[in-house]
């Protein structure tokens, strides 16, 4: 059973990984919205083995409520990456310079 | 031998490095999905189907229909913003040097977090769990979901006022 479980968090740190790399090696926000997509399915996999191990019940219930906040979140960031592109004329981080000091 | 649960966690990870190294945003959106649906098999495969068909439905359907809606949007960007590809190229390289460090140093911290994970054992089902003790959360996801709209509605309701 351990094995399990550890074999699982060793797969979601290395998901953790690639999703990280991926939002800080991009400039790009869609790219990065998709490295943060990366790590929440690390993060789900350490929830579900640790559930696994101890309530299963509770588990699918933390799960169930982070995917539906994934969505908002997703949702969110693509309105307004949508928003910056319009007005920006690009989905560069770099070129959302426009409220700099 | 390979196990079934170990070919679709390494089965994710590609899916999940194609998504990220890929060039084409549309062929990274569908690598997404590819990457939800294996970790929906992995929850089935736990004996979470709950959480394995909102996974399913919600990550492998709805944001990969977000993500190519996006895709489709911005599709005249591509020409004007190339990226330095040198960093996705050596991603590889860097997941290896972490997938053998942690094969070395955090193997024992894993099989140590197994004694945590045994802490709250206790058997009950799911919709009692989730009305009954996690309360709560779906106050929290009804408030997350009315912020979602919230913002939706804010940016497209800014572009006709500044029309």
């Amino acid at each position: 059973m351990n094995g399990s479980f550890a074999t699982a968090w060793y797969f979601a740190a290395l998901l953790f990984f690639i999703g990280l790399y991926c939002m800080a090696a991009s400039r790009n926000l869609l790219r990065q919205l998709i490295g943060l997509e990366v790590m929440s399915k690390g993060t789900l996999l350490a929830l579900i083995a640790s559930g696994a191990m101890s309530n299963l019940s509770l588990a699918q219930a933390v799960i169930i409520t982070m995917i539906v906040i994934e969505v908002v979140v997703v949702a969110a960031g693509l309105t307004l990456l949508v928003k910056a592109y319009r007005t920006n004329g690009g989905v560069d981080v770099w070129k959302l310079s426009s409220l700099k000091g | 031998m390979i196990e079934y649960r170990e070919f679709l966690y390494l089965a994710v990870t590609l899916c999940a490095l194609a998504a990220v190294m890929s060039r084409n945003m549309l062929t990274a959106a569908i690598s997404l999905a590819a990457t939800s649906i294996g970790v929906a098999l992995v929850l089935f495969d736990f004996r979470a189907p709950w959480a394995a068909v909102f996974e399913l439905s919600v990550c492998a359907g709805l944001i990969t229909v977000l993500f190519i809606s996006a895709v489709s949007l911005l599709r005249k960007e591509e020409p004007f913003f190339a990226e330095d590809r040198t960093r996705f190229r050596l991603l590889p390289v860097f997941a290896l040097i972490v997938a053998i460090g942690g094969w070395i140093a955090g193997w024992p911290f894993f099989e140590a977090l197994a004694d945590y994970a045994r802490f709250g054992a206790r058997g009950q089902s799911l919709g009692s769990m989730l009305w009954e003790s996690r309360r709560m959360d779906l106050l929290g996801q009804i408030a997350m979901l009315a912020a979602g709209v919230l913002v939706i509605n804010s940016v497209f309701a800014a572009k006709k006022a500044g029309k």
